[in-house]
């Protein structure tokens, strides 16, 4: 949460409004310039900015009024409640300034006849329940009224907000936009035939227009106006001019027809009309196929249960899942959503968390087990007692992560953002630079009276050099709109993060997702990663005089206090068969190496060969077997008491089921594999061999592991690092890729970039396989959007002219603009059909490995 | 801020003036209709507004607010 005194937080605020790139960088531009805000990126794909501010200098009411004074609207939640205790005017304001006081309420009003206050607030900074809880303060009572919480989902309600007026913008100007177009071809080909002449009258077409460009056309205007007095120009700019000079072009030869600008045969009705109506196209196809490719969030957010049911002073009670709070205990019947996380006190149930962990199978739920919110129960009956709620449960930290990862951008997107960014001016001066040069030289050079549109019968019989020039110039401004440059990434990026989000693979930035495809080496921690991490104890040998027992037990009195998976499994081992451990003290871990112990008096020294070295502890003939037992892949330690050597006890771990499986699709796809551990180089190559790993690096101390990492990028590798996200979190770091591994649904803690809800490796071969099909898509976005305006540009200044004798029209500019930036959108939409190549080939019972021992 | 404004508009607008009467001047040269003349010049006027605006303000108000 916010908190006002605090130097620094970060919100995603939900922008509407936005068509393009520049849009993007104008919202930027202006949250930046609110005093307290320290950054602000947004991604015009997911329509949300983050931003990075000074609660105590900037609030939300400010960054909300700087994006709605630039034409775009910031997206809030709101929810009205109704307020009970209010006697006079001063209660009103005593409620708006309690409530208003909170770092996350944008606007409050109170109505003091109806007893309601009305409250836009941004969720993530202050719930529902915090603003009632300053509400009841302040000295009065406060209770959600249920219509609000129907509307949960403003983001998604905002969007179809601007669908339905895009549509109605979209039919008004298409019915219209026809009939103009009609009008204008009524003396043409078969057309006088059935269209009356009377719609051919300029006057009449002007009466058809003039509806076009005030009504629907009419936001371009105010947008334009509204970022221009900020010294901001986008899109809407382009627009404005281009239809705003058909327009005018087409009203002075209709009215004033021998003012020199090509009389009544010039006019450009249907420029301006079909102008209007194609973008308008462009703009409602583009609200409504975007809205699709964050589906993934979406289902997402879906799953977050509404209803929760309390259990107070022995009853159910049924209250918002978002009131629900820590230690609450609650009920949940079979069929029903778990509604937070929590911790089962009583009963027993099988429970899907498939929509969370991507496990298709049922998991059994007794006293004591975890919870997961959002997640389905299906036979039994339980209760639970709540451990996380709202915005702290597994779900909400997910659908942050998705978000967020949507939201940043990925370094191929400065490309896009440069090339948006200084675009809109470059245009206009390309649109001057156009008009000047048809204006003294082209026109009087190439001009002929046969000269026509591209795909229009009529001709241009009337038009003077002006005409012509600024014909020809409005085209530029259309044509050249890099709408689709904008999309390109943000929408594949967003497609991506959401794929991944399907699987259970979280990238936590779009920088993680470009970084995945470029891989080229993967390392993988032994224990826990590649094995399962619970190893058990497979040989004793003993030296002259001492029995495998007594040396098993001195291990395991060494290991009693021990936390480590090895040690566990000795103590275990020595636990089996019947041994009695004694405590022993001054246990001293020595990092990599073992421990030492004291009992009664004499040192217990568990460990490896240095160690034994270190301490000169003559090892005789225990080095053999060591190595025999070393080259089975079991980890040999040798066991000293009082300065002279025990023995050896020998410990396995085993693989998991798809770890060689993963290492085989790895290799294929071209990338080396290698594994890391502190184990000896013996035990690890011959771990290695059996998941078929070609290269080792073997008894790595753990906090040498980042520098192995490093190692590697030093000779210029991609380097990926795969681990359980603790232990490992200082090679995690280093990589440039840090792969978590089952993390299970404490996501937000993780260190690595990429984190993988489940405990399987093949996630790891999927995360890589989403990457790249993401980054591709990107590039084939990119490509398409940058050749779609190398071509269009010199087509629009009028290349074809002096060879053909025909210019685009703004219309069709219009409609090549439109179909461009529709045509990536729809190329990242078919990302919605994508499998990774591993889950499909995984579905295939003949193609998953049997699980390997690793001895 | 007010200032900042100002002083943008001012040259702006002066730069705009300038550039749409130098469109005016080149055009003595051939044989154009007053129409035509004013309406290039009109166009080179809105064309250079809409260059320069954005790229003048951001220039003061870093020049005035160091």
């Amino acid at each position: 949460m916010a908190d006002k005194s605090s130097k620094k937080t970060s919100l995603s605020l939900g922008i509407g409004g936005m068509t393009c790139a520049s849009c993007a960088v104008n919202v930027e531009t202006a949250l930046k310039g609110v005093p307290g805000v320290k950054n602000a990126v947004v991604n015009l794909g997911t329509e949300k900015a983050l931003v990075d501010y000074d609660p105590s200098r900037a609030s939300l009411a400010e960054m909300k009024k700087a994006v709605d004074d630039i034409g775009y609207s910031a997206v809030l939640n709101t929810t009205t409640l109704q307020v009970t205790g209010m006697t006079c005017a001063s209660c009103v304001e005593h409620v708006e300034k309690a409530v208003g006081d909170l770092p996350g309420v944008a606007k409050v009003v109170v109505n003091l006849a109806l007893g309601k206050a009305q409250i836009e607030y941004a969720p993530e900074i202050t719930s529902v329940t915090q603003i009632k809880k300053a509400i009841q303060e302040a000295g009065y009572g406060a209770v959600e009224i249920a219509e609000g919480q129907e509307a949960l989902d403003r983001e998604k309600e905002a969007r179809q907000r601007e669908i339905r007026r895009q549509l109605t913008n979209l039919i008004i100007s298409g019915t219209l936009g026809t009939l103009v177009m009609i009008g204008m071809l009524q003396p043409y080909w078969i057309f006088p035939l059935f269209v009356p002449e009377w719609l051919n009258n300029k006057v009449v077409l002007f009466f058809l227009t003039t509806p076009i460009v005030l009504g629907p056309g009419r936001q371009f205007f105010v947008n334009s106006w509204n970022g221009l007095k900020r010294g901001l120009t986008d899109m809407n700019l382009l627009y404005a001019t281009g239809i705003g000079a058909a327009y005018g072009i087409a009203i002075v030869n209709t009215f004033w027809p021998d003012a020199g600008f090509g009389g009544k045969e010039a006019t450009f009705y249907e420029a301006a009309a079909l102008l209007t109506a194609f973008i308008i196209l462009g703009r409602y196809l583009e609200a409504v196929t975007r809205g699709r490719t964050s589906e993934a969030i979406r289902r997402l957010m879906k799953l977050q249960p509404k209803r929760a049911r309390v259990i107070k002073d022995g009853q159910e009670v049924e209250i918002s899942a978002e009131e629900v709070q820590i230690d609450d205990i609650l009920a949940v019947r079979p069929g029903e959503a778990i509604p937070v996380d929590g911790v089962v006190v009583e009963g027993y149930s099988s429970v899907d968390q498939s929509m969370i962990t991507g496990e298709s199978i049922p998991v059994e739920k007794k006293s004591g087990d975890e919870v997961i919110g959002a997640t389905m129960n299906k036979t039994g009956a339980f209760k639970f007692r709540a451990t996380r709620v709202g915005k702290d449960t597994a779900l909400s930290q997910i659908i942050k992560l998705v978000e967020n990862a949507q939201t940043t951008k990925a370094p191929i997107q400065r490309i896009a953002d440069i090339v948006a960014g200084k675009f809109i001016l470059g245009v206009h001066a390309l649109a001057l630079a156009t008009f000047l040069f048809w204006f003294f030289v082209g026109f009087g050079l190439w001009f002929t009276p046969e000269s026509s549109l591209l795909l229009t019968p009529y001709q241009l019989t009337a038009i003077g050099a002006f005409g012509f020039s600024l014909l020809v110039s409005v085209t530029v401004l259309v044509i050249s709109c890099p709408c689709a440059v904008g999309l390109a990434t943000p929408s594949a990026i967003m497609a991506g993060s959401g794929k991944g989000a399907e699987y259970g693979i979280l990238f936590k930035g779009a920088d993680a997702i470009e970084a995945s495809s470029k891989l080229q080496v993967i390392i993988f921690d032994k224990t826990g990663t590649l094995t399962k991490g619970e190893p058990s104890v497979t040989d004793v040998v003993a030296t002259e005089g001492l029995t495998q027992n007594e040396v098993l037990r001195l291990a395991g009195v060494a290991e009693k206090n021990s936390e480590h998976p090895l040690g566990e499994a000795i103590v275990q081992g020595a636990k089996e068969r019947g041994l009695k451990l004694e405590d022993a003290k001054d246990f001293n871990a020595i990092p990599g190496h073992g421990v030492e112990v004291q009992l009664d008096g004499r040192s217990i020294l568990l460990g490896n060969r240095k160690l034994m070295a270190e301490r000169n502890i003559p090892l005789n003939g225990l080095t053999p077997e060591a190595e025999r037992l070393e080259g089975e892949g079991k980890t040999a330690m040798f066991v000293a008491f009082n300065g002279k050597p025990a023995g050896i006890v020998a410990v396995a771990d085993t693989l998991k089921e798809t770890s060689a499986q993963a290492v085989a699709e790895l290799h294929r796809m071209g990338l080396k594999v290698a594994m890391i551990t502190g184990d000896n180089r013996r035990t690890a190559e011959a771990i290695a061999k059996q998941v078929g790993i070609d290269r080792v690096l073997a008894e790595v101390l753990p906090e040498n592991k980042a520098n192995e990492v490093k190692k590697l990028q030093s000779e210029g590798l991609k380097v990926a690092m795969v681990g359980d996200g603790i232990n490992d979190a200082p090679a995690l770091a280093q990589a440039d890729v840090g792969i978590a591994i089952g993390s299970g649904t404490d996501v937000a803690k993780e260190t690595g970039q990429v984190i993988l809800i489940k405990d399987d490796l093949l996630d790891v071969v999927a995360g890589i396989q989403v990457g790249r099909a993401t980054i591709r898509k990107v590039k084939e976005n990119l490509v398409w959007a940058f050749a779609y305006n190398t071509l269009a540009i010199p087509l629009g200044m009028g290349l074809l002219y002096p060879f053909f004798g025909k210019v685009v029209s703004p219309e069709l500019a219009a409609l090549l603009m439109a179909t461009s930036s529709l045509s990536v959108t729809l190329n990242t939409l078919r990302m919605r059909g994508f499998v990774p190549a591993i889950r499909r080939r995984g579905q295939a019972p003949a193609l998953r490995t049997q699980p390997v021992q690793a001895s | 801020m007010k200032n900042v404004g100002l002083i943008s508009a001012i040259i702006y607008t002066s730069v705009s003036v300038i550039a749409s009467g130098l469109f005016l001047l080149a055009t003595l040269s051939g044989k154009y209709t007053v129409i035509e003349r004013a309406g290039g010049a009109a166009w080179v006027f809105l064309l250079s507004m809409i260059i320069l605006m954005p790229l003048v303000t951001p220039m003061v108000k870093k020049r005035l607010q160091g």
